[in-house]
């Protein structure tokens, strides 16, 4: 198991590369390139604003747009990650024929390349933190280390849904299900106050997402601290994900070349 | 001379499962009828290899359609594990088998030979070092920063070989390289590898073309329906290849 930690380190320069290569194709392709990175949660903000301040009796949540993006631009990173990366191994079936190479590097480069764009994102959040003179606090140093968990997280994910995907081809249908419903679940376009105190607990132990998301708004929007009890509970999680993920990849990945 | 592959008894079997369920849905039903597993056809693609090949020989591999070649050198790159025996491969290898695998045709020649060396397990600089070798082996001049897209078959292809014959891997793996690509693409192919072979390099030369092996291996093992019949000197492996494919059309 170390070992091929150690080979998949040896190979960061193909991480980067598909990583690179995804984004390239991402934004390349399209005239606006770049752009399509903040258009589409601005879009979505605009959209959500204007539904729960004015059509909906107002929420009640100040400077709407602020809090909205603190938990869109999380949830679209996990969300755009873990979908992208259930066809990272089958989509490129040709290279796992005829090459050898760690096939972890490729649902790990799909995350990377996700983080990228979540960063190029976070700048359309901090635009609106200037522009609703949000008061930014020092606990916004602790933004790396949310990404971070996140991050680990994703990858654990990201390995389970490549590898299974590999043997049963409907994982991209269910999960689009699954994600959804994990939206909604997940305190994005709510308050967590406006779940059931006694649920909330539940909530935050039971779903990483939700307690990712209550801290990047603690960080980025209340100017509070993070919760230290959940943001260790989530750690913990995301640690368990990456070694179930990775265990379960290493598995299956020597039958990828023939199941392909 | 010590042995830089080695099978000792390797046998590969595929499953030919058409009939296991490729959906959770379908597994689902399977479940609701109560059979989980249904009974797979199965496929010997090798059988009891044994052999040995020292450092810096070249060998060819040659046998009919479906005689187990080409998985014999995926099982050397590591692309196939065995289902018996054991493989063992001291070296780093480059796969010839995939010429261009691993190009995508929305980016550039450019960014594609990075792309590609990195999978081959180089690093940014040691690519860049080995760039303009690359660039010159291919013949892709000015193309080099245009998208894949635009390529003629020939200009991919030959840029997949300038990778591959310039990563420095200690094993090249030659599978049916020159069936495409012009006669002088093909014969500037030939002259470099037997320059790698020169340098040292071990290399397995698998064709159809059985005139060219001659001209190239000092030995040649011939496959026939997954099994080893013969390993010996090109000649007399040549011979035995023959009197196998006349035996076949009779």
């Amino acid at each position: 198991m170390f070992n091929q930690i150690r080979l998949i380190l040896r190979y960061r320069h193909a991480i980067r590369n598909i990583a690179v290569r995804d984004l390239k194709v991402r934004y390349s392709n399209s005239a606006l390139g770049i752009v399509w990175s903040f258009f589409n949660p601005l879009l979505m903000t605009l959209v959500y604003t204007v539904v729960f301040t004015f059509m909906l009796r107002d929420s009640g949540v100040p400077k709407y747009p602020v809090y909205i993006l603190a938990g869109l631009l999380p949830w679209n990173f996990f969300n755009l990650a873990t979908l992208g990366a259930i066809s990272a191994v089958t989509a490129n079936s040709p290279l796992i024929g005829r090459l050898y190479f760690p096939r972890e590097i490729l649902p790990i480069s799909i995350v990377a390349s996700n983080a990228i764009n979540f960063l190029i994102a976070l700048v359309l959040l901090f635009a609106f933190i200037v522009i609703y003179r949000v008061p930014l606090t020092l606990y916004v140093l602790w933004l790396p280390i949310l990404l971070l968990i996140q991050i680990i997280l994703s990858i654990g994910v990201a390995l389970f849904l490549s590898a299974i995907h590999v043997f049963f081809r409907d994982t991209q249908q269910i999960m689009e299900v699954l994600l959804l419903a994990w939206f909604f679940v997940t305190p994005i376009l709510y308050p967590l106050e406006r779940i059931r105190e006694a649920t909330r607990p539940f909530v935050l132990l039971l779903n990483p997402l939700a307690a990712l998301i209550v801290n990047y708004r603690n960080i980025l929007y209340a100017g509070a601290p993070p919760n230290l009890g959940v943001l260790a509970a989530t750690f913990v999680e995301a640690l368990l994900a990456l070694i179930v993920g990775f265990a379960i990849f290493h598995r299956l990945s020597p039958a990828f070349a023939e199941e392909l | 001379m010590s042995a830089i592959i080695r099978f000792d008894h390797v046998s590969k079997k595929y499953k030919l499962h058409a009939d296991r369920p490729r959906a959770f849905t379908q597994l689902f039903v399977r479940a609701m009828q109560g059979q989980w597993r249904a009974p797979a056809d199965e496929f010997w693609a090798l059988r009891d290899l044994c052999f040995e090949i020292p450092k810096g020989q070249m060998v060819g591999i040659i046998g009919p359609n479906g005689s187990g070649k080409t998985t014999a050198l995926k099982l050397m790159s590591n692309i196939l594990r065995p289902t018996h025996g054991q493989v063992d491969v001291r070296a780093t290898v480059a796969g010839l088998i995939g010429l261009g695998a691993g190009f995508h045709p929305d980016l550039t020649g450019r960014e594609n030979v990075y792309l590609n060396g990195s999978l081959m397990g180089l690093s940014r600089r040691e690519v860049e070092r080995r760039f303009d070798d690359i660039v010159g082996f291919a013949e892709i001049g000015d193309f080099i920063d245009v998208q894949l897209r635009r390529y003629s078959t020939g200009m991919q292809v030959r840029l997949g070989f300038g990778v591959a014959v310039n990563v420095d891997a200690e094993i090249i793996l030659a599978d049916e390289v020159l069936a495409v690509g012009d006669e002088a693409f093909q014969r500037k192919c030939l002259d470099r590898i037997r320059q790698l072979r020169s340098e040292g390099r071990t290399v397995i030369f698998v064709s159809h073309d059985v005139a060219t092996v001659e001209l190239m291996c000092d030995r040649v093992l011939v496959l026939s329906s997954g099994r080893l019949v013969e390993d010996g000197p090109t000649a007399k492996a040549v011979q035995r290849y023959h009197i196998l494919m006349a035996a076949r059309h009779e």
